[in-house]
């Protein structure tokens, strides 16, 4: 078991190494680059040599090349740096020729100032955002001119909640690991993922703290703060990570250099916004479908049945996009918002129809498989015989139809999770509902490499991984499946 | 017959199935009784009506069949005025239990074998859960399941063919009922343990006085357990006797090419007996004797009227026209005259036919 399930965790990381290294590739190689500036503003307005080298410097810094200009290549390649850095010296030449020599192209800035670049392959790209994806924090990380002598040492101290936390000093966040009241109740700061910086939309932040972190304005509570000073504050303690420079507010409030925090907002982030419509609809969806795919298998051919297929093949008939804006339509009518926006996360009436769509969306699939499970079972001969036994219909219903029926759906529950995000597309795009389904088309269309990325890389994971889920709860409530890391062989 | 004690009494049953649009007669018009602790086999072809008639005991017949005439008196009740399941349940499991032909498939994959088997103890005997566990212990080593305590708790899958059928007649019995219809209950086991489930089942017939109902075409298990046989074919008992009556005087040409066509019966080098052609379609009203298209011996008078029931002696009956005295006289066929000398020259050799 224990193998098999380690072997699983292997190959599902593989899979998932390898859908986001065709996305990589993809996305670095077969959609032109000078995309990315489109929605950038700022490039709009330069020209020159400005231009040219915010230009390198950007597809230098999403990972596209490998950009060097003069003076980055005088010092890597260069004894005699004072020589090599006026134009058209011999020392120079020999620089520029041996990155030529390199696979490098030379061009030239309208100044005469040489500079090289080299796109990476595809391995190279590959290879870049893998070695730099898991960033694990250490007591070395601050290196810090004007603070050489901090400690560096990990330490068991009191988080702000009373809490004890596992602490260091010298590393990039100062509390590793602490627990507090919001899931998953137990965080770990050691461990970091790095999907690189989201351009040109959200310029600049890490893509993943884009998703991760909350929306909407900032939050201020009553907190103590290590110096002892109470104040009111949306910093989340937890989160501070090293500073070199203090301001007065930081000194004030800190005794130590780990004054850059996150900060509470009053919304959730985008993942757990789709979490929140995803669970929601998806509770409802199983609440409606499964006991009405049983009340029509139990009466196979009468007129619950009947009703029931005409529901579903209405709403499967009926195209998701379409079904969505008549939905939409219908709940205006009744006054309800036809785009999140309008009032909010605060607002009930906000959640509502999309919740009703959502579950509508996935109820007549879950409604046919449940009656589909259901008629193959009661054919089954055990069913017969325990009609023979003596069992009434709804005892054979119950105590033993179900049983197996239910097996098949409760391996598809995680799945079933995890499309309530992915799967939320639409719906979120046609409320504006901010949450991880809209971001990927946003993303997209702004060409937001590393954004892209991000979420390839979550929706992939969670798919790939709920599979698995899937597949252990099986074992759960199917005595005949035992997990065997080879086939056949048992525990 | 008055004197015989009979337990189940089928008076014209006719039983007809709605299969796609079209009206199909699978029990035409049959009466038969049951004697109390006696042994009965029903024998005939696939699609005569075995299984069917026999679900009718029970009220299992499937959505699209119904019994349209006829009474099926057990108990002081004719079973026939039974409208719900409710109704059903007093007797279905209860007083007549059912052993299906595939073990295999027969028990929840899901559910441990004790389940299943304390299940009908509670259900029908309203004891708690220990009490059942006990009994259902009990059962399973009546039935042969070494380690019964420990096997309590397993699942089906981790129960051989031969165990699952043990496992299926303790099911059956848990409840004692007064009647045991074994369908085809050995034919998806291998020879060996198809023996050891025949004799189980004959053993706990003995202990438990019950009447065991065999629905079977092994004319060896036949041979074996039977005390009464009744020959059913396109729907009708053409032939009921004691096993004596019917394997060594047979009287009606179906019979004759049944036991024709026991593969033991084939001389070395010669062609095995089989009957030539197919039964008739059931969809059609069938005109005067439904054999007679296919036998050797066949007369007029078969095409144009149904014969009735002749009686041979007290205990055989045959329903065919060879038995009315103005008929010609008609040597059953050569292969199976003598049939008594030529089984016990098999037998000798061993085999399960010589365990009677």
């Amino acid at each position: 078991m224990k193998n098999y399930i380690f072997s699983r965790v292997i190959k599902s990381i593989v899979a998932v190494m390898v859908v986001v290294s065709i996305v990589i590739v993809m996305l670095y190689t077969m959609i032109p680059r000078y995309k990315i500036f489109e929605k950038d503003e700022g490039y709009k307005k330069m020209s020159g040599d400005a231009r040219t080298t915010y230009m390198y410097s950007r597809y230098e810094e999403l990972g596209y090349l490998d950009f060097q200009q003069k003076s980055e290549m005088c010092s890597n390649a260069s004894d005699n740096y004072e020589a090599c850095m006026v134009n058209d010296s011999e020392e120079l030449n020999a620089v520029i020729s041996e990155y030529e020599n390199n696979g490098y192209v030379v061009d030239y800035l309208r100044n005469g100032d040489p500079f090289v670049y080299h796109d990476y392959n595809p391995l190279q790209l590959i290879w870049n955002f893998y070695s730099k994806l898991i960033q694990i924090d250490h007591p070395g990380y601050v290196k810090d001119e004007n603070n050489p002598d901090i400690e560096r040492k990990y330490y068991i101290g009191e988080s702000p909640n009373g809490m004890p936390a596992i602490m260091c000093s010298g590393c990039q966040y100062k509390y590793q690991l602490y627990f507090n009241s919001s899931f998953p109740f137990i965080h770990i700061n050691a461990i970091h993922f790095n999907f690189g910086i989201s351009y040109p939309t959200n310029e600049g932040m890490p893509t993943w703290q884009v998703v991760s972190q909350g929306q909407g304005s900032q939050v201020s509570t009553e907190q103590t703060f290590p110096s002892g000073v109470v104040e009111k504050s949306p910093l989340n303690q937890y989160t501070c990570q090293y500073k070199p420079i203090l301001d007065t507010i930081d000194q004030r409030r800190f005794t130590d250099n780990y004054a850059n925090c996150q900060s509470y907002y009053e919304s959730p982030s985008m993942i757990n916004t789709s979490y929140i419509f995803g669970i929601i609809a998806l509770v409802i969806a199983y609440v409606v479908a499964i006991p009405s795919g049983i009340a029509m298998a139990r009466n196979k051919g009468k007129i619950v049945d009947k009703a029931g297929i005409v529901v579903i093949n209405f709403l499967i008939a009926v195209p998701s996009l379409a079904l969505i804006f008549f939905v939409r339509q219908i709940g205006s009518i009744f006054n309800f918002p036809d785009r999140f926006p309008i009032l909010g996360f605060e607002d009930i009436r906000s959640y509502i129809i999309p919740i009703i769509i959502l579950a509508l969306l996935q109820i007549p699939s879950l409604m046919t498989w449940t009656r589909r499970y259901m008629l193959d079972q009661s054919n089954a001969d055990y069913a017969k015989f325990a009609k023979a036994k003596g069992l009434s219909q709804k005892e054979i219903f119950t105590k033993h139809i179900l049983k197996n029926a239910i097996i098949p759906i409760i391996n598809g529950i995680p799945s079933s999770i995890i499309l309530c995000i992915s799967g939320a597309l639409l719906t979120e795009s046609a409320f504006a509902i901010p949450g991880m389904g809209k971001m990927l088309p946003d993303a997209i269309n702004a060409s937001n490499n590393n954004m892209v990325i991000n979420l390839t890389f979550i929706f992939t994971a969670l798919s790939i991984f709920s599979i698995l889920i899937g597949d252990l709860l099986m074992t759960v409530v199917d005595p005949r499946i035992q997990l065997a890391a080879k086939g056949g062989k048992k525990k | 017959m008055e004197n015989k004690n009979i337990i189940l009494s089928v008076k014209d049953l006719v039983v007809k199935f709605k299969v796609r649009d079209r009206v199909l007669t699978a029990i035409r018009n049959v009466s038969l009784d049951f004697e109390e602790g006696k042994v009965v086999a029903i024998v005939g072809e696939s699609g005569s009506g075995k299984s069917v008639f026999t679900k009718t005991f029970t009220g299992m017949l499937e959505v699209n069949g119904k019994v349209t005439n006829g009474e099926i008196w057990f108990e002081g009740e004719n079973l026939m005025t039974y409208k719900t399941d409710k109704e059903w349940l007093n007797i279905r499991g209860k007083k007549i239990a059912t052993v299906f032909q595939d073990p295999m498939t027969s028990l929840n994959p899901v559910r441990t074998i004790g389940y299943q088997i304390s299940e009908v103890i509670m259900k029908h005997q309203n004891k708690s859960k220990e009490e059942a566990k006990k009994e259902a212990i009990e059962l399973m080593s009546r039935v042969g399941i070494y380690n019964a305590e420990q096997r309590y708790d397993e699942y089906p899958f981790m129960y051989s063919g031969g165990m699952r059928q043990r496992i299926v007649i303790a099911i059956a019995l848990a409840c004692h009922p007064k009647i045991l219809v074994c369908d085809e209950p050995t034919t998806a086991l291998d020879v060996t343990i198809q023996a050891q489930i025949i004799r189980l089942i004959k053993e706990l017939a003995e202990e438990y006085g019950f009447t065991t109902i065999y629905i079977t075409h092994d004319l060896g298990v036949v041979a074996n357990v039977a005390d009464n046989v009744a020959v059913m074919y396109a729907g009708q008992i053409i032939e009921y006797g004691t096993v004596e009556d019917i394997f060594y005087d047979p009287r009606h040409p179906y019979t004759w090419g049944l036991l024709s066509s026991l593969p033991q019966l084939g001389e070395k080098g010669s062609e095995l007996f089989a009957i030539r052609g197919t039964p008739p379609s059931l969809f059609e009203e069938i005109k005067g004797d439904a054999f007679a298209p296919r036998s050797d011996y066949s007369l007029a008078i078969d095409f144009e009227e149904e014969p009735p029931m002749f009686k041979v002696s007290d205990t055989h009956f045959a329903k065919t026209w060879l038995l009315d005295p103005r008929a010609p006289k008609v040597d059953k066929p050569k292969q199976i005259q003598n049939l008594h000398e030529k089984i016990l020259a098999l037998t000798s050799k061993g085999g399960i036919y010589g365990e009677r």
